[in-house]
């Protein structure tokens, strides 16, 4: 990845730097940059725009697909879902996740570090995995939840069913909350106590303060992580897969997929994306209008400081709800598949002479693409994260600092890729880049690519938060001082965004381990994922074995968050705690 | 399968009067030129991903030096995937084995298959004869639709007999089933039951609120859960999942099994023909038979019995759909159980 580094150093003579001196390189970097986002985002985007107006076999134009997208009840249905599904987690996770955010970055809740371990626990697991263990925990019939409430009670009628459209959205909500909890926890830890102090000063309570002072400081956070759940919520396939068939009600995932079965309508399925990229496109534009009215700067260098709030008893009931919602997430579905994972026979239930080890063995031993698939994994997902990371970073601070014109667009281009559902994705990127001239069909890098598109809007969410948060002054000052751009990015922007930098790389590193959606378009025979082995045996009557490659996944993931935490110290995901 | 039995096999067969040349020699100069291609890919449908991964390293072991790239989804993605490399202009795929038979009439029809006779395939068992006409795809796997059921949870009186007993309202709330927009054997099974009973089996298999997975294979997972305690399954994974101790076992409708034959090509545009034949010819081969039974599937050899719990061909009765009733019912029964079911 060529950045604005290797571009503008050089070979380092003093003419040169001379040179520098009076030439911003700002303008190349922007065209690369621009090159690069067209490479990505654009050019699949526009064929796949161009697919949904081009007749099948002939390229002729025609409205015909978007006719045959929104012509039946179901389908305009099913769109209808997505949406309300959408807003339903949003709403969730919401909930879920600011009061669990607030009492780890604001107050002197107790065992913090248990909360963040439990939400790193939810933020790793895949969604479809979580989905499963959901089936066995909360299915209408064998489900835990249910036969401990029959036996309780003696109804007839399951407690809670999972097969249904609340049933789906707790599922997404609870493996979706993580991303608006770090957004929200992350700008909470960069607000310094000063206004809060000064509203207590002014006689405000505790209650007041935070709703009238704390949170509307970090709205850009809250209305970004609820962008990106929104979003999450409408592009996920692996869990309405799971769950909605059997609740029998379609979203556009799973509508998506039926107009690429027999016979594929892949234009159509085009057509039927669009409004999605619209609604993107809309949510963005309130968002901006929001934030515009006025300005957010709360960090100023390494001063301020964060006292956490006194809650009193009140900490040990916010507690308690935040161990509530990480014992739905992940404690509970955890137990459930490792009882699985573990077990020769899943339907006999638990017993010592049902124990074994063979599921694993199978995997690591037995199973040629099993292993191999943990390995381009996580392969993949690092190459994604490095690509990824670097160029959100140079674009944000590029837009953020207003330093070229059309600024917005890039940002826009950044964003865009999140509404786009990954099968959808997929496509375009086949159909861009599967044939020559690049030819990179069955290669690695086809995915390397398309996780990069698909989780770029996560890479410049969080850099463009982490630069925002970082006052201009301290730049300009360099560059009063005779220092140039650079020198400005490289003595003063990194070194301040370190820590927030590594966080992002695994915001972006986890997601790409376990991506399902594209993954399931675009490997080859060489290029199997996890996540695509997971979700072949999700449908093959394998659930011991389907657990333990779970659990193979969890571990391998847990082990290179715990290295990244080594590197960074303790600052992974937040800025250490006062209490642990 | 001794060398000897195999022999004598094909001893037989020259005397019926089909092979031509002494098959062995034929072989052997295709395993030549095989080896120059050292590789193919096979995409297939037909089995789970560790059945297929086990086929491709019997191949391997049959024939050293040449390499199986396994590349195993659902019929449906599998298919979706070759359209992709024809549009794409790549022959990425060498040997296609769907479960959806829709897909070989119409990759027929464009001229995307290569012409090839198996030597073996005068060996298969006798439905596995004479399959298509033309010799451009070959049967190559076959496995039954019975009805599952949980072998703790029903006494042998309460068990259904065939398959409208289904339909009777104590079981509501008690069936697992498939997704005929997913699973081509699915898709099969329903397009029978349409065309024995009429629609009214599903509309009377719809009040009886039915838990609706994607892949016939799903309807084990919900019978291993004791979500439900009968399904439309197939034999194959219901008998393995009972092998390793779960409380299953199937019932063989006295209306009749559906017998699911899964065929296989060589694609036209194939950069590894002669692998690809050989791989063909393996797929109707001892080995392979083997390989299929040890996994709860059918044998298409008559040399190769199943393991015990299953029953063969000749001791049941079994139903089976015309391809044409196939490929045109599958895609208009898929729009009627969507608007029937949802989802």
């Amino acid at each position: 990845m060529a950045d604005s580094g290797t571009l503008a150093a050089g070979p380092g003579r003093p003419s040169w730097a001379t040179r520098l001196r009076h030439f911003d390189p700002t303008i190349l970097v922007w065209l690369l940059l621009a090159a690069v986002l067209v490479f990505l985002v654009v050019n699949p985007l526009l064929r796949l725009v161009l697919t949904s107006f081009a007749e099948k076999d002939t390229g002729v134009f025609t409205l015909a697909n978007y006719a045959a997208a929104y012509g039946r009840p179901r389908y305009v249905q099913a769109l209808w879902n997505s949406v309300l599904l959408g807003a339903a987690v949003s709403v969730l996770c919401l909930v879920l996740a600011v009061p669990l955010a607030w009492g780890v970055s604001r107050t002197d809740m107790p065992g913090k570090g248990l909360v963040r371990l439990l939400v790193l626990g939810t933020f790793i697991t895949p969604p479809y995995l979580g989905a499963i263990g959901w089936i066995l925990l909360a299915g209408p019939n064998a489900g835990w939840i249910n036969r401990i409430w029959r036996g309780l009670t003696g109804a007839e009628d399951p407690l809670f069913d999972i097969y249904s459209f609340p049933g789906l959205t707790l599922i997404i909500a609870l493996y979706s909350f993580p991303y608006l909890f770090i957004f929200v926890s992350a700008a909470l830890d960069l607000v310094s106590s000063e206004m809060e102090d000064a509203a207590s000063i002014l006689g405000a309570g505790k209650s007041h303060t935070t709703f009238r002072i704390t949170l509307p400081l970090v709205l850009p956070a809250i209305l970004g992580g609820l962008i990106i759940t929104f979003l999450e919520a409408i592009a996920l396939f692996g869990s309405p897969a799971l769950i909605a068939l059997p609740a029998r009600f379609n979203v556009v995932t799973t509508q998506l997929w039926q107009f690429f079965s027999h016979p594929a309508r892949v234009e159509v399925a085009a057509a039927f994306a669009m409004p999605l990229l619209l609604v993107t496109i809309a949510l963005f534009w309130v968002q901006q209008r929001i934030i515009r009215r006025r300005g957010f700067v709360a960090l100023t260098g390494k001063g301020g400081e964060r006292r956490p709030m006194q809650l009193g008893r009140w900490r040990w009931l916010l507690f308690a709800y935040a161990l509530l919602v990480l014992t739905l997430a992940v404690i509970l579905p955890y137990l459930i598949l490792g009882q699985a994972a573990f077990a020769k026979a899943w339907g006999r239930g638990f017993s010592f002479d049902n124990l074994t080890l063979g599921n694993f063995h199978f995997l690591l031993f037995q199973h040629a693409t099993a292993r191999q698939s943990v390995v381009n994994s996580f392969l993949y997902a690092g190459a994604t994260a490095c690509i990824a990371i670097s160029l959100a970073l140079a674009i944000a601070y590029i837009v953020q600092r207003r330093l070229v014109p059309f600024g917005g667009v890039l940002s826009f281009l950044c964003m865009a890729p999140f509404v786009i559902p990954g099968i959808v994705l997929a496509i375009g990127f086949y159909a861009a880049y599967a044939p020559p001239p690049l030819s990179l069909y069955g290669t690695a890098w086809i995915l390397i690519l398309a996780f990069t598109t698909r989780f770029l809007p996560i890479a410049f969410a969080n850099a463009s938060a982490s630069i925002r948060s970082i006052n201009p002054e301290m730049e300009d000052a360099v560059r009063i001082l005779g220092g140039s751009r650079l020198t400005a990015v490289t003595r003063v922007v990194v070194p301040l965004l370190k820590s927030g930098l590594v966080g992002a790389w695994l915001l972006v590193f986890i997601p790409a381990t376990r991506e399902l959606s594209a993954a399931i378009f675009l490997y080859g025979p060489d290029t199997r994922t996890m996540a695509v082995m997971l979700f072949d045996l999700s449908e093959e009557g394998n659930f011991e074995r389907l657990a333990a490659l779970g659990w193979l996944l969890l571990a391998a993931t847990i082990a290179i968050v715990a290295v990244g935490y080594r590197i960074v110290g303790r600052d992974f995901m937040l800025r250490r705690g006062g209490s642990d | 399968m001794t060398m000897r039995s195999g022999m004598f096999a094909l001893a037989l067969v020259a005397i019926a009067g089909f092979g031509t040349a002494p098959a062995r020699a034929d072989l052997a100069k295709l395993y030549e030129s095989a080896k120059k291609d050292a590789e193919l890919t096979w995409y297939v449908a037909h089995y789970t991903t560790q059945q297929a991964e086990e086929t491709g390293r019997a191949f391997e072991k049959k024939y050293p030096g040449i390499k199986v790239n396994v590349v195993r989804t659902t019929a449906q993605v599998a298919y979706q995937r070759l359209n992709q490399d024809i549009s794409a202009g790549v022959a990425k795929c060498d040997v296609f084995s769907s479960t959806d038979i829709g897909h070989y009439l119409e990759l027929k029809k464009k001229g995307l298959l290569m012409q090839y006779t198996p030597e073996n395939a005068a060996k298969v068992a006798e439905p596995f004869q004479k399959f298509d006409p033309d010799g451009l795809y070959y049967p190559t796997a076959a496995g039954l639709i019975v009805i599952g059921y949980r072998t703790d949870k029903l006494k042998p009186e309460e068990l259904p007999k065939n398959w409208t007993d289904l339909l009777e309202p104590k079981w509501r709330n008690k069936i697992a089933t498939g997704h005929p927009g997913f699973s081509g054997y699915v898709g099969t099974w329903a397009v029978a039951m349409e065309k024995r009973y009429g629609w009214q089996f599903f509309e009377k298999l719809e009040k009886n609120r039915p838990q609706i997975g994607r892949s016939i294979n799903d309807t084990v997972t919900m019978l291993n859960a004791g979500e439900r305690i009968v399904s439309f399954g197939p034999t194959a994974t219901t008998l393995e999942s009972a092998d390793r101790g779960n409380p299953v076992g199937v019932i063989y409708p006295t209306d009749g099994a559906l017998l699911m034959i899964s065929p296989s090509s060589v694609m036209k545009n194939s950069s590894k023909p002669a692998a690809a034949k050989l791989f063909l010819e393996f797929l109707m081969d001892v080995e392979h038979a083997e390989v299929a039974v040890k996994n709860r599937q059918e044998s298409l050899r008559p040399e190769v019995k199943p393991l015990p719990g299953a029953k063969t061909f000749s001791e049941i009765k079994v139903i089976r759909p015309t391809d044409d009733e196939v490929s045109n019912g599958v895609p208009k029964l898929i729009e009627k159980w969507r608007d029937l079911f949802g989802g």
